[in-house]
């Protein structure tokens, strides 16, 4: 297994080295003062958890899954692999978001709740949205499982935007109170979802397991 | 000398396809050649060995594991090459070895190495700049470095020149030569097949219409050229399959001998596995 997770790293390292030149130009803007490190911070954790997706695509290209269902790990490692791969990325870029929460508290340039709350919020969405697509490219390929992402983005942002053009507005002054009052219940609180996501990773992998299971290859 | 494969009954529908009541058997220390037209089966046939796809009905063992019920196990000695290389093209030879290594128990990373040497695959190079023939060569590596018993390969010498071609199949024959060893072997390149294996297995629509040791077919079976009126004359009980052209007939007979002894007047000669296949897959039943 840990073989697997070596070579979805190895055919990931282009792309991420593509993200580092990204994040480097952010990193950049936001010394700059053009871009609030919280900006940076989600869009890594959303940038690094696009990677298991993008690992189905690379697989695909070379055919691979055929040949990883003939090694002698069976079907639920090779799909376990996948899971532990997309939970590393996570951890990194949790780690990242507290390095960026460290250098903030250093250098009191930003808010470290904020920058802490952002991560995890964008972090849980991050994973929910691996949690649905992994099944997902188990089932249909990385290529027709991509509009369910754009789905998943896009429906979720257009609800919110419809809603404040609607005029509904959500009270969130409480949260302010509350972080004044107790940061950490504030952080306790933004873990939830992310707690939430990676309890639906697991469900998520029994879901890839069966259709694994089922599949022809 | 114990079976390294045995199938029996095997079948799979795809509605328009199905692969019907197929029987085999690899005994150790030698090969078995699967030959057959695009689409006749062969690939099905090993899809199922390796579990790849579910079958309708049948069983099969794998050096003596059920390759389903005790499927980890009886994977973890064959080697396997395939029509393709199935490594990314981003990927280099020494990350094939390390991510290959945890998955099987009695992999050998010196020995990979040593076969990337043999071959001439450079340890370090992007298998994208590879040729078609490196490739395979480093499937083949990889197939053999966990120090399998069973070697199952699908059309594993297409596309490559003869001198990669012939370089493999020594490898084969080396392989072969522990009695413990096997190799299932589907090819289209029946030359390949006439040179290294012991056992052929022609599949057909689904059929395995011919099953035997590689020289009591290219012995016993013969091609008659003759006339139509000539073939007219033959007993139809005595020809297999026949074909009829431009400049005259031939027809293939099971039993060469005793064809050459009934019908001394006409000629039979010496057949290859090429010629069975179109006879039974482009000729006619008289």
């Amino acid at each position: 297994m840990t073989g697997l997770i070596w070579k979805d790293f190895m055919v990931s390292k282009r792309t991420v080295k593509a993200y580092l030149g990204i994040m480097i130009f952010y990193a950049a803007l936001t010394v700059m003062g053009m871009f609030s490190v919280t900006f940076v911070t989600a869009f890594v954790s959303v940038m690094l958890i696009m990677l298991p997706i993008s690992a189905f695509a690379y697989d695909e290209q070379a055919k691979w899954d055929r040949y990883a269902m003939s090694l002698p790990m069976g079907r639920s490692r090779v799909v376990g692999a996948r899971y532990l791969f997309t939970l590393l990325i996570v951890l990194g870029s949790l780690a990242f978001a507290l390095l960026a929460g460290a250098t903030v508290a250093v250098t009191g340039k930003g808010d470290l709740m904020e920058v802490l709350v952002s991560a995890l919020t964008t972090l849980a969405a991050g994973l929910l949205i691996a949690d649905v697509l992994l099944p997902l490219c188990y089932k249909v390929g990385p290529e027709r499982a991509r509009p369910y992402l754009y789905a998943l983005v896009f429906i979720p942002a257009l609800g919110l935007f419809l809603a404040y053009r609607m005029g509904i507005h959500i009270d969130t002054s409480w949260l302010d109170r509350l972080a004044r009052s107790s940061p950490a219940a504030v952080l306790g609180l933004f873990s939830l979802p992310l707690l939430a996501a990676l309890a639906l990773t697991f469900v998520s992998y029994l879901i890839s397991c069966r259709v694994a299971a089922g599949k022809e290859y | 000398m114990t079976n390294c494969i045995e199938i029996k009954g095997l079948s799979k529908s795809y509605g328009d396809f199905a692969l019907k009541n197929i029987d085999l058997t690899l005994p150790g220390g030698s090969i078995l050649g699967l030959i057959g037209e695009n689409g006749a089966g062969k690939t099905t046939t090993i899809k199922c060995i390796l579990n790849l796809i579910r079958r309708d009905a049948g069983e099969i063992t794998v050096l003596g594991y059920d390759n389903i019920r005790e499927e980890k196990l009886a994977k973890q000695d064959i080697g396997l090459v395939l029509d393709e290389c199935f490594f990314h093209d981003t990927l280099r030879p020494l990350d094939v070895g390390r991510v290959l290594a945890p998955a099987y128990k009695d992999w050998d990373g010196e020995l990979f190495r040593s076969y990337l040497k043999k071959f001439g695959l450079p340890e370090k190079k992007l298998i994208k700049e590879f040729s078609r023939g490196m490739k395979m060569k480093l499937s083949l590596s990889a197939a053999l470095a966990h120090r399998p018993k069973l070697l199952i390969l699908d059309e594993a010498t297409a596309g490559l020149d003869p001198v990669v071609r012939d370089e493999i199949l020594d490898e084969f024959l080396g392989f072969i030569s522990d009695e413990d060893h096997a190799i299932l072997m589907s090819s289209h390149i029946t030359s390949d097949l006439e040179k290294v294996a012991d056992y052929i297995a022609y599949i057909h629509q689904g059929e395995v219409v011919l099953s035997d040791a590689k020289d009591a077919i290219l012995d016993s079976y013969g091609r008659v050229g003759c006339t139509a009126a000539q073939l007219e004359a033959i007993d139809p009980r005595d020809i297999l399959h026949t074909r009829r052209g431009a400049f005259g007939c031939e027809a293939l007979v099971a039993d060469r001998s005793a064809f050459a002894r009934k019908y001394p007047m006409l000629l039979v000669e010496r057949t290859t596995l090429e010629d069975i296949m179109l006879f039974v897959a482009k000729g006619e039943t008289k």
